[in-house]
């Protein structure tokens, strides 16, 4: 479904007036997704992760080695942070996310009071976006990926906030697509959201791939990364 | 991604991207209308009431320029930074980067659509009666929208490739608001030679002079001229179509590292 080969990835990024530093996110990544699979992908902050899934998703194009992607199939990076737009409500964002996801806006709007039930936004999925807390937006972006129809699911991070109560029905939600034909790729430092959900684990550091393979030994080998790098 | 879904989402962009703008102020889309006349009225106040302008109907005429001005000054200052404006989508989805220009270019549309009724109402209501010479008010519309496409698309991507552009832009719309003839007539300059350079030089001159002559004289524009002006910017239009689409990847990385 989807494959990197020696990935690497730098871009030049200002630090001040007439100063270019290069930053080397990826080196050398390779790894294959297949169908179905549900790849956790594990690191400190500022490994890269993020970066990988930009690549994925096609929003990137690698510095050097390829990526190559089932040809037609469709993807959607979910993450926290920016990616709605501040003065529009609940409804209008999910309606935009859907559309440019490639849904029709027909089909979107058919899909809108699916996402208010899931979200449990109630009356503030029609207020503007800014009044939201984290947790609020959180459900609104993992609601609306999760209930539109994509063949690599990107998630970075999303199941890590909002109540405890919504972590739960998402990760319910979630594996029951897993169970499907749905492809996952799922960043988070939560390990047992990972043991629980992945048929597969990654770990990077700095941009290089330390581990890949059975779940339980990347995992294992990420926490004894973690007590000796302090 | 199909160009009819493309359609769909500069519109949706556009839609409601007005919705929110209008919901930031009190009295909401009445600014539409509004803000161009405040405009108006500032110029005419300096040029009538102050410096004693004695222009015949200068009323209508700086109308004519001002508001057609307005189109393309505020769509190319929107439009221009509308892509770093975004980079929170960009960030999450792989979209063609046109199509934050293309909306705010829409949105622009949809203002002006409006701008253009109060314009023609009050064109009749000084007897500048609506004939049959407005129809070539359509080729003129036509050069117009493809000029500000060509001029947004080239803001836009020059925004996110260098920041710095953004003050270009800001001073060139400046610049172009002086020399375009929006508060002064180009075919009233005592050398022939100068209005002959500023109408062929500078396009939007030629725009603003164009829409003058239909409005208020009811006489074609130089059709020639005209559409060598809307051919040369549809070639530039496709021109940055292609640049945008084919730097896609690039413009996220500069935009989301900026």
């Amino acid at each position: 479904m989807l494959e990197l080969v020696n990935v690497s990835h730098s871009y030049v990024a200002r630090r001040q007036s007439f100063d270019h530093g290069v930053h080397h996110v990826l080196d050398d990544v390779s790894l294959q997704l297949m169908r179905g699979e549900t790849l956790g992908i594990v690191g400190r902050n500022g490994a890269g992760k993020t970066t990988m899934l930009r690549l994925m998703a096609g929003i990137f194009s690698p510095s050097s080695g390829r990526v190559l992607r089932r040809p037609g199939a469709s993807c959607a990076l979910l993450s926290l942070g920016l990616g709605f737009q501040d003065g529009l409500s609940g409804r209008d964002n999910a309606l935009l996310a859907a559309m440019l996801q490639g849904i029709s806006r027909r089909n979107a709007s058919a899909r809108l009071e699916e996402i208010r039930a899931f979200s449990e936004l109630g009356e503030s999925f029609d207020e503007p976006v800014k009044t939201y807390s984290s947790g609020m937006r959180a459900r609104l972006g993992f609601t609306t990926a999760l209930l539109t129809d994509v063949d690599i699911l990107l998630i970075d991070e999303v199941l890590s906030v909002g109540d405890a109560a919504f972590r739960d029905k998402a990760q319910a939600a979630l594996k029951s697509r897993i169970t499907g034909d749905q492809t996952v790729v799922f960043v988070s430092h939560a390990e047992g959201q990972v043991r629980s959900l992945c048929s597969r684990a990654l770990w990077i550091e700095e941009g290089r791939v330390l581990a890949g393979g059975e779940v339980d030994e990347v995992l294992t080998a990420y926490r004894a990364g973690l007590v000796s790098r302090g | 991604m199909t160009l009819r879904h493309y359609l769909a989402l500069v519109d949706t962009l556009a839609r409601l991207s007005l919705k929110a703008d209008a919901s930031r102020y009190f009295l909401g889309y009445i600014w539409w209308l509004l803000e161009p006349l405040l405009y108006v009225l500032v110029f005419y106040v300096v040029f009538e009431l102050i410096l004693q302008n004695r222009q015949e109907d200068f009323l209508v005429f700086l109308m004519v320029g001002k508001l057609s001005f307005i189109w393309f000054a505020k769509s190319l200052n929107q439009a221009s930074r509308s892509i770093l404006g975004n980079r929170g989508l960009i960030g999450r989805v792989h979209v063609p980067k046109s199509l934050f220009p293309m909306a705010s270019i829409q949105e622009g549309l949809y203002k002006q659509a409006s701008v253009f009724l109060l314009l023609f109402t009050v064109l009749v209501s000084q007897g500048f009666g609506a004939t049959l010479a407005w129809l070539w008010l359509l080729p003129v519309l036509l050069v117009n929208y493809l000029l500000i496409v060509a001029c947004c698309l080239a803001g836009a991507w020059l925004v996110c490739v260098k920041y710095d552009f953004h003050v270009l832009v800001s001073m060139g719309v400046i610049f172009l608001m002086f020399t375009s003839g929006v508060f002064w007539d180009p075919r009233a300059l005592p050398d022939p030679a100068m209005t002959d350079a500023v109408l062929l030089y500078n396009p939007l001159a030629f725009v603003i002079a164009a829409y003058r002559q239909v409005l208020m004289l009811g006489a074609a524009p130089d059709l020639l001229h005209l559409a060598a002006i809307g051919t040369g910017f549809a070639l530039i239009a496709a021109a940055l179509f292609w640049l945008l689409q084919r730097s896609s990847q690039y413009i996220a990385l500069k935009v989301i590292t900026a």
